[in-house]
């Protein structure tokens, strides 16, 4: 009787998973498959998923004058750096926000993510002019004080989550056994915080590795960034198919990766205790 | 080994007082329980010792030094939480050596003083494990054994067993009490079962609302609650209370008509008692005998046979009183049941709450729990 009733929803979440997988997975394997076709076949009216595969894109990518290498140190550089500010200011914000008794707490964490919610397209040009008074138009700098400026504030307000979740017991623990509060929070509450730090990271890094509003608006030619190698491609005599897509696909990939490496922490991490 | 002081204590919450000035002593050596109801402030007092919570007024001082303005970490003590608070990425050991890799000392000599706690409390075969493999009871174990590694100056416990099944509370109530004389170290221990304060404490400090109701032996809250919270609070099941008037002061104690009727001399003090004025009769439920002669008289509600005892929830006009009888009880609900009881037993107290003072000092009111244990013990021989 109950198999039968099961029976119809299990069906149903199996077909609407199918659907969702499908829908967001074709784009991906397709762009990775078509990075491996020569030109030709990119764009043949019908669509082939057996080739021989080549590398003649990347290998274009990575060679001659306009090379893909200094576009991907930038954005490993400026990715990198404003994801590691932001963990480590989010990490001691969120944790003196969970913890101090003060009056307005909530307040003051509502002003602070609400920071995070102006569109990027509301900020680009206050910012601009911002940095060029400051100098800091085609700096890496620059950039990175852009992605903080959103990073930041998602950082200490995820952190907060974190540290909340975490009992205070365990820091008055180790202050009881003798620690002090810098060695309780190293020893005890950082090595508890690694799903809490590892999620933040990948979430602030695929925010500033993803960006191309902010690094065509604020880049110059020394600090581009891969997404805007990307869209050199697409120029008015034409579109460079597998360049563009061997692009996506190194952009794509190490987040993938990462996030398939760290997936325990993930998950752990954005259900924030919710299941336990 | 140190003695505990603390001088007018207070705690204030952004304008709400949780401590009301407490003054307390504690002996060397002394197992001191806190108990009061949740909210009554006992938690937050410990917390205070411990150095976890600030002290808005007062003095505590350890060994006659004041530590008010001393941190957690230097104050020397050890706590065990009710959550136990174990390092859930630490192994057992390194739960319970942490407090001496901080302090410096070399591994081996770590290890050495862990293995002779776990000995103690038989963790030997778990010092591998992480909290996580460990049951509700093995926890507790460690969150103890890290507290003995340390070596304090004064163990605290905040409600160590509410977290444990009933047969496991006992248990370990029991193994605590046997730390207590194998450590002879002074603890004090919070809790919301007067059970456990009865069964540990050498010294009981009853709690409500910030402030102490009493404090003193065992036996001797149970035998003269200084009032009415405290008759209440003491004992299980809880004292029963009637509403009795004076028609006689004349003499050794005071005479009260009893609800139906019946009068009975209670030895107790009287000073300025005007007759006719109503007072509070307090009567444990073990003290109730059923008697056919006896003054008190109702109908059963509700009959609980426990075995060994059965007890009787009797409507006595407007109250419900509930006495503890004999396990072989006939009575049945809705019998008639007429109760006496001996007058040295009962209690008086004022419109204030407050008790009248006995005129006799029970006779083991003094006894401490250490008295207990030497009698046992050579009783045992």
């Amino acid at each position: 009787m109950t198999a039968s009733k099961r029976w119809l929803p299990l069906t149903f979440k199996i077909a609407l998973l199918t659907l969702l997988l499908l829908w967001t997975l074709i784009p991906v394997v397709w762009m990775v498959l078509s990075s491996f076709k020569p030109n030709n076949i990119i764009t043949a009216d019908t669509p082939r998923i057996f080739f021989t595969p080549t590398l003649e894109h990347y290998a274009s990518l990575f060679s001659g004058g306009n090379s893909l290498w200094p576009y991907l140190l930038n954005s490993l550089f400026i990715a990198g750096v404003s994801t590691l500010i932001a963990v480590v200011l989010g990490c001691m914000a969120g944790f003196g926000l969970s913890r101090i008794r003060i009056k307005g707490k909530q307040h003051l964490a509502f002003w602070i993510i609400s920071t995070r919610m102006a569109p990027i397209a509301a900020v680009i040009v206050p910012l601009y002019l911002l940095f060029r008074y400051l100098y800091l138009l085609d700096t890496h700098a620059g950039l990175i004080v852009a992605y903080l400026s959103f990073n930041l504030p998602f950082a200490i307000w995820l952190m907060t989550a974190f540290f909340d979740d975490l009992p205070p017991d365990l820091e008055e623990a180790a202050m009881i056994d003798g620690a002090t509060k810098l060695q309780a929070f190293r020893y005890v509450v950082l090595p508890l915080m690694t799903p809490g730090l590892v999620t933040t990271a990948i979430l602030c890094f695929i925010f500033a590795w993803n960006d191309y509003a902010f690094a065509q608006t604020f880049s110059g030619p020394s600090t581009q960034t891969i997404p805007i190698a990307a869209a050199q491609l697409l120029t008015q005599t034409g579109i460079d198919w597998g360049k563009l897509l061997a692009i996506g696909t190194i952009v794509v990939c190490p987040m993938a990766i990462a996030g398939l490496l760290v997936k325990r922490w993930l998950v752990q991490g954005l259900t924030l205790g919710a299941v336990k | 080994m140190a003695t505990l002081q603390l001088n007018n204590i207070v705690k204030d919450f952004g304008g709400t007082q949780v401590i009301k000035g407490v003054d307390l002593e504690v002996k060397d050596r002394e197992f001191v329980v806190f108990v009061g109801p949740s909210g009554c402030g006992k938690s937050t007092l410990l917390r205070m010792i411990a150095g976890l919570e600030s002290t808005s007024d007062g003095d505590i001082l350890i060994d006659g030094q004041r530590i008010n303005d001393v941190g957690p970490a230097e104050r020397g003590l050890a706590m065990v939480f009710q959550s136990y608070a174990l390092y859930p990425h630490m192994t057992v050991e390194d739960n319970m050596g942490f407090s001496l890799k901080l302090a410096g000392v070399s591994k081996e000599e770590r290890r050495q003083k862990v293995l002779e706690a776990a000995r103690t409390l038989q963790l030997e075969p778990l010092l591998d494990r992480k909290p996580k493999a460990l049951s509700g009871g093995q926890r507790q174990r460690v969150a103890i054994g890290r507290a003995i590694v340390r070596n304090p100056s004064i163990f605290l416990f905040d409600e160590p067993l509410s977290n444990l099944d009933a047969a496991l509370r006992v248990q370990m109530r029991i193994e605590l009490a046997r730390l207590h004389d194998e450590l002879d170290a002074t603890m004090i221990y919070v809790t919301h079962d007067q059970i456990e304060a009865m069964t540990m404490a050498d010294k009981i400090v009853v709690l409500q609302g910030g402030v102490v109701e009493q404090i003193g032996s065992p036996m001797e809250l149970y035998h003269h609650p200084r009032n009415r919270f405290v008759a209440g609070f003491i004992g299980s099941p809880k004292m029963n209370f009637m509403t009795v008037e004076v028609v006689d002061r004349r003499g050794e104690g005071v005479t009260v008509r009893l609800p139906g009727g019946g009068v009975c001399n209670v030895p107790v003090g009287s000073n300025h008692l005007d007759v006719g004025k109503n007072l509070v009769l307090g009567i444990r439920p073990e003290h109730l005998v059923l008697d056919d002669q006896g003054p008190l008289v109702g109908v059963v509600q509700v009959i609980e046979r426990l075995g060994g005892s059965t007890a009787l929830y009797v409507q006595m006009e407007e109250t419900e009183v509930i006495a503890l009888t004999d396990g072989n009880t006939a009575h049945q609900v809705r019998d008639k049941a007429r109760f006496g009881f001996a007058s040295s037993r009962a209690h008086l107290f004022g419109a204030d709450g407050l008790a009248l003072p006995s005129l006799q000092r029970h006779p083991l009111a003094d006894i401490y729990r250490k008295d207990n244990r030497t009698h046992t013990e050579t009783s045992n021989y």
